[in-house]
């Protein structure tokens, strides 16, 4: 697998698009291409935060925050 | 749920208005992440003060982002109460996980948006409604072949700046292609489930995705350079 076939895989990769044959040659390419690799898998998952950015804010109920608070302040205190 | 149902959910307001705006401070590589207003605590702070315990960081990074997360759970599950749970229990994941993130590894976005999809996925999965969501999907796709391109005909809702721009880029892709990413992203489905839903060779659906995740990558690294 050369480079811009690693980067092709990489961006299925990060979706969790990779079909399980082709994992093994994917971690392969990955360790062969060392910390260029992981560089580029690393901006590949700019993908994630842009699909979630492509969507309108849903709005949540207040009490969902109310009760997280409430939560995080149970566990600090345990 | 209903199509008017989602739609309304979708034509929800964002909790603060946010901005692009240059990034201020030291240099990090440029983000197509919506910019705080000046004087606000970056991402990295917040995160800095989770990790720290302070609950009033975790509860400025819930006013920031709950409502692109929700949005996203909403997108996997179609169930407005499921997604209130999921998102209060992904928060508490993200303040009891704070300590797994690093900095050098992306941004706290990315890394929520990561832990969210996960959640969704792996709860659509475990409450076993996976059947009834395809048949809710089926319908969808049969009414609008790809939701983003439905979103981006909606003229009355007003689109923040950073949507817009993300959306150009992913409305600039052919619509096959933008269905594959849709499924694979928001549903979790292998390139084989994709080929067997969309009636679509394995390859076929492999081209797109490839293509299709390109084109969307290269126009957000267009979009940071533009920024």
């Amino acid at each position: 697998m050369n480079f811009e076939q690693f980067q092709n895989q990489s961006r299925l990769y990060v979706i969790g698009a990779l079909e399980p044959e082709e994992v093994e040659e994917f971690e392969k390419a990955r360790k062969k291409f060392g910390k260029k690799a992981e560089d580029f898998i690393t901006k590949c998952y700019d993908l994630h935060e842009a699909f979630a950015l492509s969507l309108r804010p849903a709005k949540s109920s207040a009490a969902i925050k109310d009760r997280l608070m409430a939560m995080v302040k149970a566990k600090k205190e345990s | 749920m209903a199509r008017s149902k989602l739609l309304s959910s979708r034509r929800s307001k964002p909790n603060k208005r946010v901005r692009i705006t240059k990034p201020r401070g030291r240099p990090r590589r440029p983000s197509i992440a919506p910019q705080v207003e000046p004087g606000a605590p970056s991402d990295f702070e917040l995160m800095k003060g989770i990790q720290a315990g302070d609950p009033d960081a975790l509860s400025q990074l819930y006013d920031r982002y709950n409502g692109i997360l929700k949005a996203l759970i909403l997108r996997v599950i179609h169930n407005e109460a499921e997604a209130d749970d999921l998102l209060q229990e992904i928060f508490m994941e993200i303040w009891n996980q704070a300590k797994n993130f690093s900095a050098q590894k992306g941004k706290p976005l990315g890394w929520m948006v990561t832990l969210a999809r996960r959640r969704a996925i792996d709860g659509l999965r475990k409450k076993q409604a996976y059947a009834r969501a395809e048949e809710r999907l089926q319908n969808e796709t049969e009414q609008q072949p790809d939701a983003w391109v439905h979103n981006a005909t909606e003229e009355e809702i007003v689109l923040s700046d950073t949507r817009t721009l993300i959306r150009k880029v992913i409305n600039g892709l052919p619509p096959a292609q933008q269905q594959a990413i849709e499924l694979a992203f928001f549903k979790g489905m292998s390139q084989r489930e994709i080929a067997a839903k969309t009636n679509t060779p394995l390859g076929t659906v492999k081209t797109r995705l490839e293509l299709g995740l390109k084109k969307i990558y290269d126009g957000l690294k267009d979009l940071r350079d533009e920024l």
